[in-house]
Parts: structure tokens; C-alpha cells; sequence
């Protein structure tokens, strides 16, 4: 009798996913990406749009959180599966080019309509084109409280000034309630606009970890002057620590992506975007890590879709859909002609975002940039945490950056 | 005779106090979520401590429903968790006997090695196991999930009615089958209700693995109309920017079947033996 | 007598095999595959073309100098599952105790609330101890020095302070499971023992050392094996409450290394090798263990 019972139990499992997908004579492409929500809703409207025209396709779209997006597609893509279309930031590309699992793309599309779009959507790595992007930025930016900060600093010493001003213990129980600039600073990658502020950068041309400089030095100091000296920043402030002081009014100032413009809004702060102050000592302005956001295609994507896959990526690279997203997401586009229609020169915060990427520098998009993240943050908060000074602190995330490459290479 | 009143009078006030003091510890954090949840624009954490948040509003339980597919993923989960605890009753105390009634050959190697599929660290299983997957032609179903799931719960559970069925006396077993009972009617109807608690532990166990588990379901079920609680819940997290409102709100939502399984369960959660069953 | 040890054999056998089919099928190929691959260099740069190359994985698992201390944090992870292990099992235990007696009315609400931490979906109810450990935020703080006068603790951000902050989160996750085991082991003891012990005028401790804890033993020790393996490879807390190993990579078990060295660097043949070492710590483990409380006999024969 149990063994009747576990038969009937497999049988119900084993009817289950067997009904239902027979029958659907229609190519199926999937599409994987990383996308939050404002985004997906997007998407989906522009894939219904396709499907609209193209009665033959059917297009789905699957979120997996950023990690497992890349690792996801790894293994899937190892063992032959996959997605036909992963959509997401530049720097997937390197682990997946040396793992071979996305195609080049230049044989694939026509050179004047690679030419339309903004070079730095485009992303070359080692000879080929690996990904076309639709969206460009991924950056940092200044997000203010126009209520409590009605001009914006410009550079480094007027910020330090109206943090100070704002700063305040506003109902006398001896705490701070209220700060300049909060956001999420023990993190390397939004420290990296105060590295190129003073001077420094991750890496050189080839590819070699180059933390031990004096921008990093001088970066880190500021850091923690700012947060010491002129006590402008929380002694603790993490991702959602940060967000929930600027959203509760309680910031003046936070350092935060193009990402979570729209979740400010919908709190109901009149925020306004700026790029990143310029440093005085340097004269250089801060400038963040820039990576396009878009398509690449698996390796192992069937020849009877291919046609049907580059026909889909260029719909949603058309004029129209970016512009869409754009009004509605406040992303900055890729089409040239887009980036110089009447909406973008017009509207403030993407006139203030552009200024912003035009500071900023390319994210890398080799796969050893990985190994860099990890080498600095020990440091990095070593340093805040006082157990080691700015230099000590830029020798080591060097060391530990290159014995990890060579880890990860051998 | 006063003092023994007075000894037991003190126990049962300090038991109270000893059990309304954890379940306050074990009620704050959960409370949070509960607040999360009724928060407006997505606030994982707050400055103040209030419960009830400023401007609180189930808006976060309606989208659940309306502009999600929470519904769908309920129906999902309900369906795998309840396979899973089937099959997980099912085998978990038919193993387990055998385990504790029979000795056969590689008795102790087969409970070792029940131990050992629980030790490798599952991060470096899931490249192999998505190939072995992808050539069973399980991914993208429920059966797929199923076996995992059954897999990764049954050890534990084979293992806990071993033991339950260990502290029942054989003796019962001899006094039914001289009764007249064969082996089977025997452990069906006389051992099995004895182990009730621990058919109670296999179930809730068995469940649990089901609802909660996360990181093979994503990577087995590709297709969104698929996807089981836990999948749902992630994608409500963005690396930056996660919604934290309605996470909280499906947490709470989700946490509810748990406990009513449980409070249905636990009236199973008695003792059924005593020494006198046999010798009546 | 020969059929009935043949239907005997029969019965053993269906009862037993379908588990255990599904089991090794389920387990031994990718162990065997990590195998394979702990032997290999497969890793960013030899990912489809590995090829075998002997022990050195397992050389560099136990001599590469790490960030942090491949040893510090092994002796860490001993550390978390004892401490973890002990808190669950003494608080399960206690509770079911108390839940258990007859005076006590209200059961069902008492169960309810305390099996919450366990049925709480994790991720969310870390990031939320995580908010309760901040500094200057968090609610563990605010009580301390409001209610108690206390100075605030620097959970997060120092290393001894963060790894009290992981286990106290761990505790509460776990020691409901614990307390639902222990009801049910409780249910297993024959009244008629207490009340003969009683009639002999035994103290509470007496009937709690000679009859409780050893009749609940089969079925704690399970539970209590099965826990220590499962808390010793337990990222999810200690990475969610951390923020990945925060403050400056301190807050690490041995288990982060495997999933750095897969997930962030690709390495996947030193993270195949450390898993296999992993693994072979719980069994010797587990062997010791099983051992000295002869887990797999019976208690009343």
C-alpha cells in the first residue's frame, strides 16, 4: 500500500509539468536580465509591442537578481542551455567572452546601424563587439533635497560648507538627526568617484590593478575627514541606511545611481540631480564608473532563431522604445538621435545625468575586475575603522589585487 | 501539603513570565517585517520604533495580488510543498522502520551515508547538478524540484523516526502479531499512531524544505509561470533598490500557512504510549 | 519460516531502496563530479578545457596566505556551530520543557508566536536584524541605552562585536526548530516513569537527568548531528547580517571561501577542493560523534 501511494505521488508530480507547454508551435526566445521593476514593466509592454508584429515569436522575460544572473547563465550555458538573450551591465562580458559563451556580435549587425549609436554603448572587448547597449549610465551622481538644499555644491569644499549647515541635532537629545550627505560610503564602488577626484584610478590600459596611488591615498583621507572633522556623513551608513535617511528627509545630500532616482520621487522628495563635485586640490572633477547596460547573445542559440533574435534586439533598440524608456525611467538613451532629441536637452535631471557620465570614466570589463572589488574593501574599511592608515591601506588593496589575479588566472 | 501548592504556584508563574519574555523576542523582529510592510515608499529601516508606522496602508497587500502574480505563486508553492510532505511522510516513516526494526546488511553504512549527502556545501553542487538535470530533460518541472527537495529533507526524516520508532518497545509489535495482525497491519496500525509527534516533525520539516528553499528552485525553474514563493519574493530585490514593501507584506503572507500547519499538526504532539498498552 | 524471512526481506527492501535510489542519484554524481574537478585546474581561464592536475588544489587550499586567515577562520567556524549548537539545544530544550507541562494553558498561541523565527522567511528577517545592529539606528542599541543606560555596541563594525551580532541573529533563527523536536522527543517518555519516580520522592533534577534527557536522546541526536552539519555550512546569515563578511572580510566561515572562490573569482577547482576538505571535517565529525552516543542503536533494548 505505501508503495501504491508513492507511485501515485510520482505519477501526479511527473502529470504536472507535462500538460500545457505541448502544443505552442511558436519560436520561443527568453530573455534574462537583472532589471528591477519600473524596468520590467517596460520591457514587457515593448515585447508585447514585437510579438504584436511578429505573430511567429514569442518572447519571454525572466529576472534573476544581479549575482545569479551571471552565475545562473554560467552554468546554463555550460551545459548547453541558456537564455538565447542576456540583457544587463558591461561587465558580464568578461567572464563570459573567456568562458566563450556569448557570440561576437560584428558580423551579426549591419556597421550603419552599429554607427547610429553612441560609441560607449558599444562594448569591444579583445577584438570584438560583445555587447549593444540600449541604456547607458549605471553611474553616481549628487541626489539633493531641493527643500533643504536649494543650489547644489560644485565643488568639494562647498559641499563639506552646506553639510555643515545642514548638520544639525534638531531636537537637543544630544543625537544627530539630520546630515549633510549620507549614502552608502563603506562600499568601494561608491568611493570610486573620490579616487578619480584626486587623481587616481582601478587600473591602467592592460589591465593591472593600479590602487596603490596617490588619488587613492588622498581619497581615502577625504573620506575620512568628512566623516571625522567636518562630521558631515553618519558614523555607520550602509545601501538602506542611507536611503532611509534621505527619504525621511533627515539628509540633505546622497550619492546614489541613476537607479533610484524614480523610488525618490515616489517617496515624494523634490530631489534634484547633479554631477559630483569637483575637487579643488586637483581641479578634477569626481567622476564615476560609466557602464552600458544591454545585449548579448548565448552561444549556443539555435541557427533558426538567430534571424528572429537580432531582429528583436533592434526593435527594442529603435527610436521609439528608447525613448519610451527614457521619458518614463529617466535613463539616458543610446541612440545618437535620441541623446539629441528636445526631451533629454530639456529635462533637468537628464541634462544633469549626461553631464555626469561625461565626467565619468568606462567600467572595466575584464574579469579580473572582480578581484579588485574584493581586494579593496578590507582596506577601504580598515581605514575607516581606524586599524590602518591611507597609505598602509592603498599598498595592501594593490598586493592583495594582484595575488588575486594571479589566483584567478593560474 | 501548603508548601507543595505554593513550590507549584511559583513553577507555573515563572514558567508564564520565562515564556511570555522569549515569545516577546520571539515576536519583535517579525513584528518589524509586519511594519515593513505597512510602510509607504519602500523603508527597510526607520529611525523611530513606532510599530505602526506615519501613513501606514495595506497598499503593499493589495499590489501583491493585483500587480503581481503572488497569487500564482502561492498556488505553486502550496502544490510542491504538499507533494514534498507526502512523499516525505510517506518514505521518512517506512525508511525510518526499517532502520530501527531490521537488521540488514550495511544497516550502519546506509544511516552514515544518510548523514553524508548533508555534508557537502551545496554552493559547488549546483553546476553539477543543473547538468545532471538538464540530462534527466527534469528542468523547467515540478518533478525535478520534487526530487531535490526529497532529497535534501529525507535524510533528517528517515533519521528522526528511526529514533522515535527506537523508543517504542518492540514488545508492541510481538503482542499484535500474536493477536493476529500481519507485519504490516501491525505497523500501520499500531506503531505508526505511536509515532505520531515524529510523523508530526517529518511533516513540518518535509514542508518547510519545500516553501522556503530558494536556490535550486531558481536555478531549475526557468519559466515565470513556474516559479514558487521564494523565487517570487527575490524578485522583488534589486541589487540596489529592492521593494521593500511588498517583500515585507509577502513575508508576512508567507509566514502564515507555516504556523497554521503547525497549530494543526501540534495537537498530534501528545503522547500516545504508554507501558500499560502492553500488557492489555 | 523460510517465507516468512524472504517476505521479510522483501518488505525491508521496498521499504528502503526507493529512498535511498533517489537519494544517490540526487547526491553521489555531483559529488563525484567535485571529485573530478578538485583534481583539475578548471577554473576563469580553463573552464571547458581542464584537465586533471593531481593534488594541487588541495595544496593551495591549506598553504595559499588568504584574506583572512584561511586557519583563523576555520577555527571560527568551530567556534560558531558549537556556540550556535549549544544556545538552540539549551533554549529548545528549556522551552519545550516549560511548554510542555500540563498547568500551562494557552499552549497554542505560545507555540504559535515561538515557532515564528523558524517559519520567517530569512532573508528579509536578517536584513532586519542587520537595521536592529546599526549603530546608531538600530533598535538592540536604542534599548540598551534607553532602557538600560548602557553604552551603545559598535556591532557592525568590529570584528568580535559583528560575530556576536551573526550568532545572536543565528540563535534566534534556530532555536525553534530545536523546541519542536524536543516536544516531540517529549511525547515519546511514558507518564508512568515521572509518576514512579515522583512516588520515590525524586527531585525535578533527578527526573530530568535520569529520565528525560536520556529517553529524548535518540531523538534529539538526530536533530543535534544534523545541526551542527547543517549551522557549520550555514552561509546565508553570516553573509546577510554581515553584508559579505564586514567589518574588513572578518565575519567569515570557511563556506564563504567556497562561494567566493566560485562566485566572485570562478575557481571552481580550489572551491571543489576545499568543499571535499569541508566535507571530510563533518564526517570525521560526524563518526566521533555517532560513536560516542551509539546514535545507531536503540535506546531501550
Amino acid at each position: 500500500m505505501a508503495t501504491g501511494m508513492i507511485a501515485l505521488v510520482i505519477g501526479l508530480a511527473l502529470l504536472s509539468p507535462g500538460c500545457g507547454k505541448g502544443g505552442d508551435e511558436r519560436i520561443r526566445i527568453t530573455i534574462w536580465h537583472q532589471d528591477r521593476i519600473d524596468v520590467r514593466v517596460i520591457l514587457q509592454r515593448q515585447i508585447e509591442r514585437f510579438m504584436a508584429l511578429h505573430p511567429e515569436v514569442k518572447v519571454e522575460q525572466l529576472f534573476k537578481e544581479t549575482e545569479e544572473l551571471r552565475s545562473g547563465f554560467i552554468i546554463a550555458a555550460l551545459a548547453g542551455q541558456g537564455p538565447e538573450i542576456v540583457y544587463g551591465p558591461s561587465d558580464q562580458i568578461g567572464p563570459f567572452e573567456t568562458m566563450n559563451i556569448i557570440l561576437p556580435l560584428e558580423g551579426l549587425f549591419e556597421k550603419q546601424w552599429l554607427e547610429r549609436y553612441d560609441p560607449r554603448a558599444l562594448t569591444w572587448y579583445r577584438g570584438h563587439l560583445y555587447q549593444v547597449a540600449d541604456k547607458l549610465g549605471n553611474h553616481l551622481t549628487l541626489v539633493y533635497n531641493k527643500k533643504l538644499v536649494p543650489v547644489p555644491p560644485t565643488t568639494d569644499q562647498e559641499l563639506i560648507d552646506i553639510g555643515k549647515t545642514l548638520t544639525a541635532d534638531l531636537n537637543g537629545d544630544g543625537r544627530i538627526d539630520r546630515y549633510g550627505l549620507a549614502w552608502n560610503y563603506t562600499e568601494p564602488f561608491f568611493f570610486i568617484p573620490f579616487m578619480t577626484g584626486f587623481g587616481g584610478w582601478i587600473m591602467d590600459d592592460s589591465g593591472q590593478p593600479t590602487l596603490d596611488s596617490r588619488g587613492t591615498v588622498d581619497g581615502l583621507e577625504f573620506i575620512k575627514q568628512i566623516r571625522d572633522v567636518h562630521k558631515i556623513i553618519p558614523n555607520e551608513a550602509d545601501y538602506n541606511i542611507a536611503d532611509i535617511l534621505f527619504k525621511d528627509g533627515n539628509a540633505g545630500m546622497i550619492i546614489n545611481g541613476d537607479w533610484s532616482w524614480a523610488g525618490y520621487l515616489k517617496a515624494g522628495i523634490d530631489i534634484g540631480v547633479a554631477p559630483l563635485p569637483k575637487i579643488t586640490k586637483t581641479g578634477l572633477w569626481c567622476g564615476t564608473m560609466v557602464s552600458p547596460k544591454g545585449f548579448s547573445i548565448n552561444v549556443n542559440v539555435a541557427e533558426n532563431k538567430k534571424r528572429w533574435v537580432l531582429e528583436l534586439i533592434r526593435f527594442l533598440m529603435s527610436e521609439e522604445n528608447q525613448l519610451e524608456a527614457t521619458k518614463e525611467l529617466f535613463t539616458m538613451p543610446t541612440l545618437s538621435s535620441v541623446q539629441q532629441s528636445d526631451f533629454v536637452r530639456e529635462n533637468e535631471i537628464l541634462r544633469n545625468s549626461q553631464i555626469a557620465i561625461d565626467h565619468g570614466r568606462p567600467m572595466p570589463v575584464v574579469p579580473e575586475l572582480r578581484a579588485i572589488w574584493d581586494s579593496m574593501r578590507p582596506s577601504y574599511q580598515a581605514v575607516l575603522a581606524g586599524t590602518q592608515t591611507a597609505e598602509q591601506a592603498a599598498r595592501e588593496m594593490q598586493a592583495l589585487a594582484l595575488r588575486r589575479i594571479v589566483e584567478m588566472n593560474e | 501539603m501548603g508548601r507543595k501548592n505554593n513550590t507549584k504556584a511559583l513553577r507555573v508563574t515563572l514558567s508564564y513570565a520565562v515564556l511570555i519574555v522569549f515569545s516577546l523576542v520571539a515576536l519583535f523582529p517579525v513584528l518589524q517585517i509586519f511594519t515593513i510592510s505597512l510602510r509607504p515608499a519602500d523603508r527597510l529601516l526607520s529611525t523611530s520604533l513606532e510599530i505602526i508606522p506615519k501613513n501606514a496602508s495595506f497598499n503593499n497587500y493589495v499590489a501583491l495580488f493585483t500587480e503581481r502574480p503572488f497569487l500564482l505563486w502561492l498556488v505553486n508553492s502550496t502544490f510542491v510543498a504538499l507533494v514534498v510532505t507526502f512523499t516525505g511522510v510517506v518514505l521518512a516513516s517506512t525508511c525510518g522502520y526499517a532502520f530501527s526494526r531490521y537488521n540488514f546488511f550495511a544497516k550502519k553504512l546506509g544511516l552514515l551515508s544518510l548523514l553524508v549527502t548533508q555534508m557537502f556545501p551545496a554552493t559547488m553542487l549546483l553546476l553539477p547538478m543543473y547538468i545532471m538535470l538538464v540530462n534527466l530533460h527534469l528542468i523547467n518541472t515540478y518533478l525535478g524540484i520534487v526530487i531535490m527537495y526529497s532529497a535534501t529533507a529525507l535524510p533528517f526524516c528517515i533519521w528522526q523516526m528511526k529514533g522515535y520508532y527506537d523508543t517504542i518497545p518492540t514488545s508492541l509489535e510481538e503482542a499484535a502479531t500474536i493477536d493476529g495482525c500481519n507485519q504490516f497491519e501491525a505497523f500501520f496500525k499500531i506503531i505508526l499512531p505511536l509515532a505520531a509527534p515524529a510523523l508530526v516533525i517529518t511533516a513540518l520539516f518535509s514542508f518547510m524544505a519545500a516553501w522556503t528553499e530558494y536556490v535550486v528552485a531558481a536555478q531549475i525553474l526557468q519559466d515565470t509561470e513556474m516559479w514558487t514563493l521564494p523565487i517570487g519574493l527575490k524578485s522583488f530585490e534589486s541589487n540596489m533598490g529592492s521593494e521593500w514593501g511588498l517583500y515585507g507584506a509577502a513575508s508576512v503572507i508567507v509566514t502564515i500557512p507555516v504556523v497554521i500547519l503547525f497549530l494543526s499538526l501540534s495537537r498530534w504532539l501528545v503522547s500516545g504510549l504508554t507501558l500499560g498498552s502492553v500488557k492489555g | 519460516m523460510n517465507s516468512k524471512t524472504l517476505r521479510h526481506r522483501l518488505y525491508v527492501f521496498l521499504l528502503v531502496v526507493p529512498a535511498f535510489i533517489v537519494l544517490f542519484g540526487v547526491v553521489v554524481y555531483p559529488f563525484f563530479y567535485n571529485v573530478v574537478i578538485s583534481l583539475s585546474n578548471m577554473n576563469l581561464r580553463h573552464i571547458r578545457d581542464w584537465k586533471i592536475v593531481g593534488f594541487d588544489q588541495y595544496v593551495k587550499v591549506f598553504t595559499e596566505p588568504s584574506q583572512p586567515d584561511f586557519y583563523m577562520v576555520f577555527v571560527k567556524t568551530i567556534i560558531w556551530t558549537v556556540v550556535n549548537l549549544f544556545f538552540h539545544v539549551l533554549v529548545g530544550v528549556f522551552l519545550a520543557l516549560v511548554l510542555n507541562q500540563k498547568e500551562i494553558k494557552g499552549k497554542a498561541l505560545f507555540r504559535a508566536i515561538l515557532v515564528l523565527p523558524w517559519a520567517v522567511p530569512q532573508l528579509i528577517v536578517a536584513l532586519t536584524w542587520r537595521g536592529m545592529f546599526n549603530y546608531e539606528y538600530g533598535s538592540i542599541n536604542l534599548i540598551l541605552t534607553q532602557w538600560f543606560g548602557l553604552p551603545g555596541v559598535q556591532w557592525l563594525k568590529q570584528p568580535f562585536e559583528a560575530f556576536v551580532a551573526v550568532i545572536i541573529t543565528n540563535v534566534w533563527l534556530g532555536f525553534p526548530f530545536m523546541m519542536v523536536i524536543a516536544l516531540g522527543a517529549l511525547q515519546s517518555i511514558p507518564h508512568e516513569l515521572y509518576e514512579a519516580a515522583d512516588i520515590d520522592g525524586a527531585s525535578w533534577f533527578h527526573k530530568l537527568k535520569n529520565i528525560t534527557i536520556p529517553l529524548i536522546r535518540p531523538v534529539m541526536v538526530p536533530a543535534i548531528t544534523l545541526g551542527t552539519i547543517w549551522t557549520f555550512n550555514n552561509l546565508n546569515i553570516v553573509w546577510l547580517v554581515s553584508n559579505a563578511g564586514e567589518p574588513s572580510d572578518q565575519t567569515h566561515l570557511l563556506v564563504s571561501f567556497v562561494y567566493k572562490a566560485a562566485f566572485n573569482f570562478y575557481r571552481y577547482g580550489y572551491g571543489a577542493a576545499l568543499s571535499i576538505v569541508i566535507f571530510f571535517i563533518l564526517l570525521a565529525f560526524s563518526l566521533t560523534f555517532m560513536r560516542r552516543s551509539k546514535a545507531t542503536e536503540n535506546v531501550y533494548t
